[in-house]
């Protein structure tokens, strides 16, 4: 169990004057979205709340301890991020990649043991990919590419999930596999947050809603008081219906 | 998975050992396995003695460090700018080592001020090149092959004007030592132990450079430390290039295609590759240089050729049945 | 030499003895000591006459040749062409790069090597096998006959060599006298042609032209062998061209100046072709090379008189 909160951080995004001081707190067993129109620095934000990019100012806290002043190998046991953009580095097969998973956890001059294969396997199984563990990973579909990010978090088995638009690429049935598996990630214990373009994602799969503004501002909450059309509206710049289906809003783009 | 490291390893290694007594036995005189180890173990004719011992093992044994050097570096080099087609010349390395050479060569000076002056040339430009391409946020792995690949293309204009000015009769000299040429290395243990001491302090780093290669994002979020890490490979790469090229001169081929092709062959596993470089570029060059001597002596060819028109079509062949 | 007829003095015979004895027993260190300066300014010296030698440039063997040693030649390197005996003995090599493990398995007692030609590392290893290296690099004509003289001395062939050594002394004088103080030929004497290569006042051939009473116009050149262009040649308007070429026979270096009318030594026709081993090796054959030089730049000087 981990709890990643922030301290009045503000996010460094060029160009921007500043913004609201977030003071969020992504505790065990929630499932943060955070939401916002391109640009708004929803990457940035999942970025520098993983400990890869500076803020502004402000500070991240993982269990009550500045990230900055973690260990890094500490940090990795416990954060996992999947990246939105695929950045293609040397070949390697998909079982290689989901291997990586358990870097944080190995030392130096060990090799990694059975257990850590099951992971692997495992993980794979659970988005999948598991009948393409020896494909190089370069000769995927966009959509394999995306499950076998999520696997490699997966091996990793962090506390907290941070997510960048974990469901692009992919098609309906696998969404929602991934969605849902986010929920059970939640329901065990862990922490999660995620980036999300698809608002009814968010409206279906969240208990919590970051919502981020271009001009910085942001505002946070629980999901039902977050999801109102004046607030998406205004955020989106695009008039919106709602319907209710199945005990979750939809949200409709509609002409006006 | 220590059998999976294991296999390879060992059938490299036997390579290895094969290649060197190839390398002993043949020359100008044909000296069978009986005789060389006996003439290792202190006996045999005198004649022989010098050959084998003076002559055909300091060589042989350069020959492999330099191979394992070069293609160590060159893997290093293609993990540290992700790009399968670095070598570890390609940040300008060698053209400063050349130049030092050069200018000792023209000052008239004997075999050791040569090498030192080659190290010396080497360690100028890899600083040159660090520095240079240290921009505003540090540097990044295009920056640094952009500025290397400058650098180098000014080394290589200065060391054509160096060679269009010096005398007629030392031009040989240069060039053969421009083409690679190991007929005179003398000592091989610097560059050996070299390569041994490096293999050792990179295998526990093997899985971080894989985690690496993945992409630099991807590494700093499953705790590896990057700029200290890249740091540390640039840093290693140059200095095992500067030790082969100060051995031998600039010898090419060996650091671009042996890693490729162990890559091809073994996977992309560093703990893996790096060792297998080692004995895999050795053992091409000391073949490579028992041919050049031998071809078609007594003229003496520059290994560099024969690394070429053994490595290319080797690697081409494998390319092809690996799709 | 002492005479022992005279019976009388048995204790002067005896004194004789014992001396000669003496002399028996301490002489032999310095009778067989062969010591001679290489042009590196380095003492080489040998316990017995070099019998196994090993010539490391084509020069080299023709020295060692002229120095009466040639029957003790057993290692040479490509294009070691003069004697002709030189052809039939095992090369090790050529003098940029030498097969050093051929050449040690000839076991050879004695090396010789060019300063400036040979690659250093190669011979340091040898001397660090422990064989005696003697460099030469001759550098004038008195460089060339004393070459001569060390070479017979370490190959135990003194007199044949002093004879060679003497006999070129006296040649290139009497050539030297005959022509050096005739009227100066303004000359250009190319040493290839591409790149175009000329010679300095320093270079033997330098120091040839000047023996027959030629003006290198290139003398004043910083660089023994300095490369020009055809421009420079024309600016510098030689009364006669002299060229080597490729091979013994080739003379297409000097229809090259046919297309420069205007150059002196085109209009005047002194295209002269000297056969470069004859000339631009530093040997005994420099003399029928200076020879020939000689008589080229008189025919120059002829026609100007008939003009």
């Amino acid at each position: 169990m981990s709890v990643l909160a922030t301290r009045d951080l503000i996010i460094e995004v060029p160009g921007r004057e500043g913004g609201t001081p977030l003071n969020i707190a992504i505790e065990p067993g929630q499932v943060w979205g955070v939401l916002g129109p391109n640009g708004a620095g929803k990457t940035t934000l999942l970025h520098t709340l993983a400990g890869l990019q500076a803020p502004r100012s402000g500070s991240v806290q993982l269990n009550d301890l500045a990230l900055g002043q973690l260990r890094r190998r500490h940090v990795a046991q416990r954060l996992g991020l999947v990246f939105q953009d695929r950045q293609d580095g040397f070949p390697a097969t998909v079982l290689e990649t989901a291997l990586i998973g358990r870097h944080p956890y190995l030392s130096p001059w060990q090799m990694e043991g059975a257990d850590d294969y099951a992971r692997a396997e495992g993980a794979l199984e659970r988005l999948d990919v598991a009948h393409l563990r020896n494909r190089l990973v370069s000769t995927l579909s966009g959509g394999e590419r995306q499950r076998v990010a999520i696997a490699t978090v997966l091996t990793q088995a962090p506390n907290v999930w941070l997510a960048d638009e974990p469901t692009n690429h992919l098609d309906l049935h696998h969404q929602s596999a991934v969605m849902a598996l986010m929920g059970e990630q939640a329901a065990q214990g862990q922490a999660v947050i995620m980036c999300l373009h698809d608002l009814n994602l968010a409206a279906r799969w969240c208990d919590h809603v970051l919502l981020l503004y271009p001009n910085g501002e942001a505002c946070w909450g629980p999901r039902d008081s977050m999801l109102v059309p004046s607030a998406l509206e205004s955020l989106y710049r695009q008039k919106l219906a709602v319907v209710e289906v199945d005990g979750a809003p939809v949200f409709v783009p509609i002409k006006g | 998975m220590l059998v999976r490291l294991g296999l390879p390893l060992s059938l490299l290694l036997l390579a290895a050992l094969a290649a060197l007594l190839l390398a002993l036995g043949v020359g100008s005189a044909q000296i069978s396995p009986a005789q060389i180890w006996d003439l290792l173990q202190g006996e045999g004719d005198a004649l022989a003695r010098t050959m084998v011992m003076e002559l055909r093992l300091p060589r042989a044994l350069s020959a492999f460090a330099v191979g394992g050097l070069l293609a160590v570096a060159g893997a290093l080099m293609q993990v540290l700018l992700r790009n399968p087609l670095a070598d570890p010349y390609v940040l300008g390395l060698s053209g400063g080592a050349s130049i030092g050479a050069l200018a000792a060569m023209l000052g008239g000076l004997g075999g050791l001020a040569i090498s030192s002056s080659a190290f010396g040339g080497a360690l100028f430009s890899t600083f040159l090149v660090f520095g240079l391409a240290h921009g505003s946020g540090g540097w990044t792995p295009s920056r640094l092959l952009l500025t290397g690949v400058v650098v180098a293309a000014g080394w290589g204009a200065v060391i054509t004007l160096m060679l269009a000015l010096s005398p007629a009769e030392r031009l040989p000299g240069m060039l053969y030592w421009l083409m690679g040429d190991l007929s005179y290395s003398r000592t091989p243990w610097p560059p050996l132990l070299l390569l041994l001491a490096t293999c050792v302090v990179l295998i526990p780093l093997g899985r971080s450079l894989n985690v690496l290669a993945r992409g630099p994002q991807q590494a700093a979020a499953l705790g590896v430390a990057v700029r200290p890490l890249e740091w540390c490979i640039y840093v290693a790469a140059s200095l095992l290039t500067a030790a082969a090229v100060t051995t031998a001169g600039s010898i090419g081929f060996v650091g671009l295609v042996v890693p490729h092709m162990l890559r091809l062959l073994l996977g992309n596993d560093q703990r893996l590759i790096l060792p297998a470089c080692a004995l895999a570029g050795g053992t091409l060059l000391v073949l490579a240089d028992t041919l050049a001597r031998t071809m078609i002596a007594p003229e003496q060819l520059p290994v560099g050729v024969i690394t070429a028109l053994l490595g290319v079509p080797t690697f081409l062949f494998l390319l092809y049945r690996s799709r | 030499m002492f005479t022992l007829a005279n019976k009388k003095s048995g204790l002067a015979r005896g004194a004789l003895g014992l001396a000669l004895l003496l002399m028996a027993t301490v002489a032999p260190a310095n009778d067989q000591s062969r010591c001679a300066v290489d042009d590196r300014d380095r003492e080489v010296c040998l316990h017995n006459a070099a019998q196994r030698i090993a010539t490391l440039s084509p020069g080299a063997t023709e020295l060692t040749y002229a120095a009466g040693a040639g029957n003790q030649v057993v290692a040479v390197v490509s294009y070691s062409d003069y004697p002709p005996e030189a052809k039939q003995v095992a090369s090790v090599g050529s003098h940029t790069r030498i097969d050093l493990e051929k050449l040690v398995g000839l076991a050879p007692d004695l090396v010789i090597g060019w300063v400036t030609g040979n690659p250093a590392e190669q011979l340091e290893t040898l001397e660090a096998l422990g064989m005696p290296v003697f460099y030469i690099e001759p550098r004038d004509m008195d460089g060339v006959a004393s070459a001569i003289e060390r070479l017979a001395r370490l190959a135990g062939t003194e007199a044949a060599g002093q004879a060679v050594a003497d006999n070129f002394r006296t040649t290139m004088n009497d050539l030297e006298e005959r022509y050096r103080d005739r009227e100066p030929v303004p000359t250009f004497y190319q040493v290839w042609d591409e790149p175009l290569m000329s010679v300095n006042d320093q270079h033997l051939i330098g120091q040839v032209v000047e023996i027959c009473g030629g003006k290198n116009v290139f003398g004043e050149q910083a660089r023994l062998v300095p490369r020009i262009d055809d421009e420079a040649v024309l600016a510098a308007n030689p009364e006669a061209i002299i060229a080597g070429g490729m091979g013994e026979e080739n003379r297409h270096w000097l229809t090259h100046w046919e297309q420069y009318s205007n150059l002196k030594a085109v209009a005047e026709d002194n295209l002269f072709f000297v056969p470069p081993s004859l000339i631009q090796r530093p040997t005994p054959r420099l003399m029928e090379g200076t020879q020939l030089l000689c008589e080229k730049l008189d025919i120059a000087r002829q026609k100007r008189e008939r003009s």
